[in-house]
């Protein structure tokens, strides 16, 4: 059996937590604590170490499901969860500050991963926030990485189906990048 | 209203209790309280050590330390321990309030006496801040 680990980062608010629920078979293990700064993002609970879900795509596919802190300052989680990672889901919420701002940053921090393409981009509340649009977001990542290309979908993490497709179109990626497509 | 962290009473308490720990355990090298999501609301003494850094680490460590709890159903997680050669990490709860406690002891401190220590303080502060 191939075991793929795949990683959920973007920022607070963005939905990881909801994406890790809605994909994971397992019951999901989490690590939520009080949120202190509702003005800053209006939810109860933040994630502080990690999310952590399973699903089994086919009999020979397992992927471990990581989501990571939104919050730079929970930065040694991403550095400890991404040497394990073999493929990113950046999750962006369309009605944050400067999102595209957002995902240029956290393609950054995730180089290692999102240099050979590993990656996809999934724009979540744009159903409310309708700007800015996928191209836009494509003509932003173009300008600032011509060297890359990563899928970008309009997601809602709540939905199974999207985020199935969006995993899928990773796993593929990730596979096609891999010799033996076997991943730890 | 304020954040906790941000609370000047609650962090004029916090600091006084972490004071008062080190003149109890002069093996104390630095100790920190902080909210559950990682906000670093006081620390003492003054260190090299980055105490925003800290507190994060210390929010995920109690955050995981639960969630592995949790997972084997053993109920309720009451202190975490990290030791190694050259000192000891101790963190707990501040009862009834949303902060967490974590001490570094070097390893002149018995850790028998660093977590009496440690749950003295975050019980006399408990009750200080309970009564703000």
């Amino acid at each position: 059996m191939a075991e793929h680990v795949i990683l959920f980062a973007g920022p607070m608010g963005a939905g990881k937590t909801t994406a890790v629920q809605t994909l994971s078979e397992i019951e999901v293990v989490s690590t939520e604590a009080a949120n202190t700064e509702r003005n800053v993002v209006d939810k109860p609970t933040t994630t502080v170490a990690l999310d952590y879900g399973e699903i089994t795509l086919d009999l020979d596919d397992k992927v471990r499901l990581y989501g990571v802190p939104g919050q730079k300052r929970f930065d040694f989680m991403w550095a400890i969860l991404k040497e394990r990672a073999r493929g990113l889901v950046l999750l962006i919420n369309n009605d944050a500050p400067d999102p595209i701002g957002t995902v240029l940053e956290y393609l950054e921090e995730f180089g290692e991963l999102v240099s050979d393409g590993r990656a996809v981009i999934g724009v979540s509340r744009s159903d409310t926030a309708p700007v800015p649009t996928l191209d836009d977001y494509s003509d932003a990542l173009f300008e600032a990485r011509p060297d890359l290309f990563l899928p970008i979908f309009t997601v809602d993490p709540r939905n199974a189906a999207q985020m199935t497709t969006l995993l899928l179109t990773l796993i593929a990626t990730v596979e096609s990048r891999t010799p033996e497509g076997a991943l730890s | 209203m304020n954040a906790v962290h941000r609370d000047p009473e609650a962090i004029a308490l916090g600091h006084a209790a972490l004071v008062e720990m080190r003149v109890i355990a002069p093996s104390l090298v630095f100790a920190s309280i902080l909210t559950d999501d990682g906000f670093e609301l006081t620390h003492a003494p003054d260190s090299a050590i980055d105490g925003g850094r800290f507190a994060s680490m210390t929010s995920s460590v109690q955050a995981l330390s639960e969630a592995v709890t949790r997972e084997l159903h053993i109920g309720a997680s009451e202190y975490v321990v990290i030791a190694s050669s050259a000192g000891h990490v101790l963190q707990m709860r501040i009862p009834g309030q949303p902060l967490i406690l974590a001490a570094l002891f070097d390893t002149h401190e018995m850790l028998g006496k660093a977590l009496s220590t440690s749950r003295r303080c975050a019980e006399l502060l408990s009750t200080q801040l309970r009564n703000l």
